[in-house]
């Protein structure tokens, strides 16, 4: 079914990708020097963007890579910049632009996979840990699955284990929250729910219950929330688009309202921020993108829901077989 | 997230030099701790040194991790009065800093690391400390998990368990009496009642899962509009014990819901309430709604896609299946 827009602006693509270009311009600005420990996560976030918007080559991907590899550690882990201690997020941010840029082979998958491996703990109940810290999330069950996926490694882990630390995150509302007993959140329903696909245990979720949640947080004025009772914001296009993506429920919220806010928060400079009039972010600009992709808005690149890549790569490195884990009642 | 956009006027002479210095500053400091990281520097110096570094980026969390490793590498670790004195003063340390950023992964993660290492933690204190946060903003989530940290410990070091849980339900119900639209006690909540109720003997379920019932309908009663608390009942049906007792529920639900709609007939969510009732009570009891109920769902969906355009989508296909599993025309 596609969707005609009527939206009342149009995407600035050509804005954004000079926004991109100009993020590692601005070392000016103490916000540059703030935000280095995320670096390799600001890079991901560009060029999911750019390549969603049909524009691949606007950075320079042989600097990229040799960037990011610098930011491996010895235990295998990336970290967000170079000689910070790895953690997940940042391996996982790693580990998608090099498949992005066609540069996996240049990385250990096994090494890679054994820090993964090192950061599941088996008891009390399997959880998998951010870091050796020992902090754990739904989210970081998901990153696990994901980054082993690349890697064709994921059955050295222990699915099932995991699955049961994402089954006991669920809630009456039919949400995932950050660990067992955590309050539904639409970013935390995203990883729980792309890791069940990862896993093919999709079939745990109540997706009439967690549909009708999502559906929930699209807001009169078109934006969607993350929870009940809180403001609308442009990522949310994303973190929610995504999951009803999954779930076979895109039709759930209106494509066109959702496109419509997306646009408003765009800066006719550049970038896209959380809402209409804020400053605009690198973040903000990929999960608006990526969420107008997801419902199919013009000029865009098709973007893969579990894995937040262009499917194009997806497909290429043979990951989308996530797909046939959809239970067939589903697309009925 | 949410900073406004600010008219751009060029900055002066004096603005881009003390932009200029303030910049210098941080990458002067941030480089000196991230050399002495380097070189394993573990002295009162490195940790002074991080400590004015987190102070003005609470977001580095290789820092934190640093910061914790000097610590439990200092001689004074090994005492547990001096290791005492130097977590009572992080935990202070964090207490000052976390207002200026209360959604700090890492910082609610360092204050956890804390807690755990103190040879007397004060775990009653760090409850009440928890409590003060929710009272200025009662849905924050890392508030609320850091608060069921707290409580798993305490249960760790209790003798009766279920008083620890009586407890925590009791402070749900203090958080729901002073706001019924407070979802994240609410949700706390359906974490502890089944846990409650494994403690009780029958008589005692059923007079618990009674006054959950009177508590959750005030909450509609108050705003039925609050998806929330529809929710919550959903949920009192799900761990009923009998399906007797969920079409019991569900025809009160109904009769409420009628109630409601008498004082406003195009209420969305009552309405959408009132199909998913039906729904719900004929897969229970196949055959116990009538086909003019029946027709009245069909005819209230399509009302719905009128009153709540933006689920449309969602109204359509619960029309499609209804009408297939009651054979009905759509």
């Amino acid at each position: 079914m596609t969707e005609t827009f009527a939206t009342d602006a149009k995407l600035l693509a050509d804005k954004h990708v000079e926004f991109i270009q100009n993020l590692d311009k601005k070392q000016d600005g103490l916000e540059y020097w703030m935000t280095e420990h995320l670096r390799v996560s600001g890079i991901y976030w560009g060029l999911v963007a750019l390549f969603l918007l049909r524009r691949p080559h606007a950075l320079d991907h042989e600097q990229i890579i040799s960037y990011v590899l610098s930011c491996q550690n010895a235990d295998g882990g990336f970290g967000g910049h170079t000689n910070h201690d790895s953690h997940l997020l940042y391996t996982m941010s790693s580990v998608q632009i090099l498949a992005m840029l066609n540069a996996l082979d240049q990385v250990d998958g096994l090494r890679v996979t054994k820090y993964v491996l090192s950061l599941q703990t088996k008891s009390p109940m399997t959880t998998v840990c951010g870091d050796k810290w020992g902090e754990h999330d739904t989210r970081f069950a998901f990153i696990a699955l994901a980054i082993l996926s690349f890697f064709n490694t994921q059955d050295q882990l222990d699915v099932n284990g995991v699955v049961e630390y994402v089954r006991g995150a669920m809630n009456y509302d039919g949400g995932f929250g950050s660990k067992p007993g955590g309050e539904s959140h639409a970013a935390q329903v995203y990883t729980s729910v792309a890791a069940l696909a990862l896993a093919g245990r999709l079939d745990i979720i109540d997706r009439d219950r967690l549909s009708s949640w999502l559906a929930e947080r699209q807001l009169p004025c078109g934006g969607l929330n993350g929870r009940p009772q809180k403001l609308e914001d442009v990522c949310y296009a994303w973190w929610v688009g995504s999951a009803l993506d999954i779930l076979q429920r895109r039709h759930w919220i209106q494509a066109s309202k959702l496109a419509n806010f997306v646009l408003s928060a765009q800066d006719e400079k550049g970038g896209i921020a959380d809402r209409p009039g804020d400053v605009a972010d690198v973040y903000h600009t990929c999960f608006g993108i990526a969420g107008l992709a997801l419902v199919r808005y013009p000029g865009l690149e098709e973007v893969d829901p579990v894995y937040c890549m262009p499917r194009s790569v997806v497909e290429r490195l043979g990951l989308d077989k996530w797909q046939s884990n959809v239970p067939e009642s589903w697309s009925q | 997230h949410g900073r406004r956009r600010q008219q751009e006027r060029k900055p002066t002479q004096d603005e881009l030099q003390q932009a200029k210095q303030r910049v210098d500053r941080f990458r002067a400091l941030n480089s000196h701790v991230m050399d002495l990281k380097a070189k394993s520097v573990f002295t009162k110096d490195s940790l002074d040194a991080t400590k004015r570094l987190l102070e003005q980026n609470t977001e580095l969390h290789t820092v934190w991790n640093y910061r914790r490793t000097i610590f439990t590498s200092l001689d004074e670790w090994q005492s547990q009065d001096a290791r005492q004195q130097m977590l009572d003063g992080e935990l202070k340390f964090l207490l000052d800093i976390i207002t200026k950023n209360i959604k700090s992964y890492w910082m609610w993660n360092h204050r956890m690391w804390a807690l755990s290492s103190l040879p007397r933690p004060e775990w009653q204190r760090e409850l009440a400390l928890v409590a003060k946060l929710l009272a200025l903003d009662a849905r924050n989530y890392h508030g609320w998990d850091y608060r069921r940290f707290v409580v798993a410990q305490l249960k760790d070091a209790a003798t009766d368990k279920y008083a620890v849980d009586i407890q925590e339900f009791a402070f749900t119900t203090e958080q729901i009496n002073h706001d019924c639209a407070n979802h994240s006690a609410w949700h706390n909540r359906s974490k502890l009642l089944p846990e409650i109720l494994t403690q009780r003997d029958e008589d005692g379920q059923l007079q618990a899962l009674q006054t959950e019932n009177d508590l959750i309908l005030n909450a509609i009663y108050t705003d039925p509009d609050d998806q929330n608390a529809w929710l919550y009942y959903d949920w009192l049906l799900d761990i009923q014990k009998s399906d007797a007792d969920r079409c019991r529920l569900l025809r009160n639900k109904i009769a409420m819901i009628r109630e409601l709609l008498e004082l406003e007939e195009d209420s969305k969510r009552p309405l959408i309430e009132l199909v998913s009732a039906y729904a719900e009570l004929e897969r229970l009891q196949s055959g116990s709604v009538l086909e003019t109920e029946k027709k009245e769902c069909l005819e209230t969906l399509r009302r719905l896609e009128g009153i709540d355009p933006y689920r449309v989508g969602r109204y359509t296909d619960m029309s499609r299946t209804l009408s297939k599993q009651w054979a009905l025309a759509a």
